[in-house]
């Protein structure tokens, strides 16, 4: 027999006890690589849901230009516009690669969609130059299949076509040729207006915010909304994307009056600074996870060698060194650290997904796509950790076992 | 005496262990001589308190004394670390106590096996069944000590004890938590491994007629011996 297979027997002593104790660990262990995991997974979300705005440079009306890239994200209200023609003088500085005006508004649309009630329900409308956006988003292409076949682009200055993202498509039951309807209070109307349209493409599914947006041209934007030569943003991509260049550039527009400029990598790095403001908290909940776990490896191991003193006596009599004992119960720990490193780990990758969803339907953070990233190497650094907090949890246990005398330890054991 | 001193496995001198208890120093043994040879069955007698198992515990090296000299199979004892005595213990001396402390998520033939894991020596499935048929349970080996009676148990015990084949088996009360009828047939097994194996065995035990099956009997009070008489071991084997 050797020392480890002894230790899980000494384990398998008291089943109920030592399975608690392992699920300790091993909750200990999903929280940390599950908030883990979230935060690994947010932060690559928002470089990609950002990326895949498409654009490296934004010019928007002065405001939060966060709220701004947040409202490009996820939609909203309360938009601010700024002037069409900023978009006719940009497009001729020079360090344009390209550019595109885009127009977003919110619309009540008809109820219908899939579980919705009679109650009120809006939609992102983006208005968009087709030509110049698909060009930025070079990743855009139709779907494909029963219903979708035959999709595309609007035709110039069509003012009743639209194309509806994937998941809006999917979620308003929509194909190519339906018709579908959106209600909007125009600007400076009290009435909403209901318009009908026809659906003239569906967009394949990009995991980005696009997959739920409804596209038209932004000129029939515009007079939908009642903003006529007004936009929310225009994106543009450099020719040479450089810091000094953002910067020349910046400096020439920022000029312009009620307009800011605003660089995608700003954004994100702002965005990705807020959630390792989070991070310190959730570190924080982590760390409290794993303290209160280590007390109840050391409380349960603890417990196991006082219960063992006169057997850890004999094992002593019958010529077990200081050592051995402390390396029996030192692996007890480390096995019941290692297990609940594996089972935790194994949890947190099964109910990523839930977590997930649970995320997403508490919080609308805005972001698509998968926000809980799992790695291997998030795994392999938990497992890790749980046994290096096995490694010490288990030093007390195993040196109060390791100093017991035989002697002591038999009359104790008999008494 | 008339034996060799070649024949001495045990040599104790001025043997004392005191105690401190509170501001009171409990003399638990108090200047004990003793030698005992090899191939004999001594048994240690006396009332609660006389100091029997503090003699067997600096006897078989779990325990150091506090004053004297003590010599264990031509070892000095005296003033060694504890893992120094576990040295001195290990392949050496057997141990069966009152309580049969067998692992409870071992199988017997692993609980036997024990002791060979702390010697580092491989455990040999032959010379497992040859101790447990020694003590009349090979069919048994599978079973866990929750499946055996108590008796059984402290053959298992005995079993496990004489696995690393010691020189020395000490049993501290074996029969304490035995009936009368699987006290006497514990005792007769102990008695037939003196024979078999050139064992010496030291035994302690509160039953007189037991006591008296040893080749001697050491009789102790106030942790002193005060009487030394030879036993009537051929009762034993009738």
């Amino acid at each position: 027999m050797r020392f480890i297979s002894l230790a899980f027997k000494n384990l398998w002593r008291r089943p109920m006890r030592s399975a608690l104790t392992v699920a300790g660990v091993s909750l200990a262990v999903m929280v940390t690589v599950s908030l883990s995991g979230f935060i690994l997974g947010y932060k690559r979300a928002i470089n990609e849901s950002i990326d895949k705005l498409g654009f490296q440079v934004m010019i928007m009306a002065k405001g939060c230009p966060y709220e701004a890239a947040t409202m490009m994200l996820k939609g909203g209200t309360g938009l601010l516009y700024l002037p069409e023609e900023v978009y006719d003088q940009v497009r001729k500085d020079p360090g344009v690669e390209s550019i595109t005006p885009v127009f977003i508004g919110v619309a009540e649309k008809e109820a219908g969609g899939i579980g919705e009630s009679a109650s009120k329900s809006y939609t992102v409308v983006t208005g968009i130059e087709a030509k110049t956006f698909a060009a930025m988003k070079s990743w855009l292409t139709f779907a494909t299949g029963r219903g979708f076949d035959g999709s595309r682009w609007f035709l110039p200055d069509a003012e009743d076509e639209v194309v509806m993202g994937y998941e809006a498509a999917t979620y308003e039951q929509r194909k190519v040729g339906d018709e579908f309807y959106l209600s909007v209070v125009p600007s400076g109307r009290t009435e909403a207006v209901m318009r009908k349209f026809k659906v003239v493409g569906v967009l394949a599914r990009t995991g980005s915010q696009d997959d739920g947006t409804v596209f038209m041209p932004y000129r029939t934007a515009q007079k939908v909304f009642g903003r006529p030569a007004r936009l929310t943003i225009v994106g543009i991509k450099l020719k040479d994307f450089t810091g000094p260049m953002v910067q020349q550039f910046s400096e020439r527009w920022v000029k312009l009056p009620e307009v800011q400029v605003v660089g995608m990598e700003q954004v994100k790095s702002t965005l990705v600074m807020l959630v390792s403001a989070a991070q310190v908290m959730l570190t924080a909940v982590a760390v409290i996870a794993v303290v209160v776990a280590t007390i109840g490896v050391v409380n349960t191991i603890l417990m196991s060698v006082y219960e063992r003193t006169g057997e850890i006596g004999i094992m002593k009599a019958i010529g077990a060194s200081r050592s051995d004992i402390f390396q029996l119960i030192w692996l007890e720990t480390l096995a019941v650290c290692a297990l609940g490193a594996v089972a935790g780990c194994v949890i947190a990758v099964l109910g990523a997904r839930l977590v997930e969803r649970g995320i997403q339907t508490l919080l609308d953070i805005g972001i698509r796509g998968s926000i809980v990233k799992i790695t291997p190497e998030v795994l392999g650094a938990a497992t890790a950790g749980t046994i290096v907090v096995g490694f010490f949890a288990g030093l007390y246990p195993a040196w109060r076992a390791a100093s017991m005398r035989p002697v002591e330890a038999i009359r104790e054991g008999i008494d | 005496m008339g034996f060799s001193v070649a024949d001495v496995i045990i040599q104790a001198r001025g043997l004392k262990r005191y105690y401190r208890r509170g501001i009171e120093t409990v003399k638990a043994l108090d200047g004990v001589d003793v030698d005992l040879r090899v191939g004999e069955m001594v048994s240690i007698l006396g009332p609660s308190g006389s100091g029997k198992t503090t003699l067997v515990n600096l006897l078989s090296g779990l325990d150091a004394p506090t004053e004297g000299t003590l010599s264990i199979a031509g070892r000095q004892v005296a003033g060694l670390s504890e893992d120094q005595l576990a040295d001195v213990r290990r392949g050496t001396m057997g141990f069966v106590f009152q309580k049969f402390y067998l692992l409870p998520t071992l199988t017997v033939a692993e609980n036997v096996e024990l002791p060979l894991m702390f010697c580092r020596r491989p455990a040999g499935r032959a010379a497992t069944m040859g101790v447990l048929r020694q003590v009349g349970l090979e069919d048994r080996a599978s079973h866990f000590p929750r499946e055996l009676s108590g008796g059984q148990m402290q053959r298992v015990a005995i079993a496990r004890a004489l696995i690393v084949e010691p020189k020395i088996l000490i049993a501290d009360e074996p029969t304490g938590n035995l009936d009368s009828q699987n006290g006497e047939a514990i005792f007769a097994l102990v008695r037939s491994l003196v024979a078999s194996r050139s064992l010496t065995v030291i035994v302690t035990t509160h039953n007189l007629r037991l006591g008296y099956l040893s080749d001697r009997v050491l009789t102790l009070q106030d942790g002193k011996i005060v009487k030394e008489e030879p036993g009537s071991p051929v009762t034993a084997t009738r």
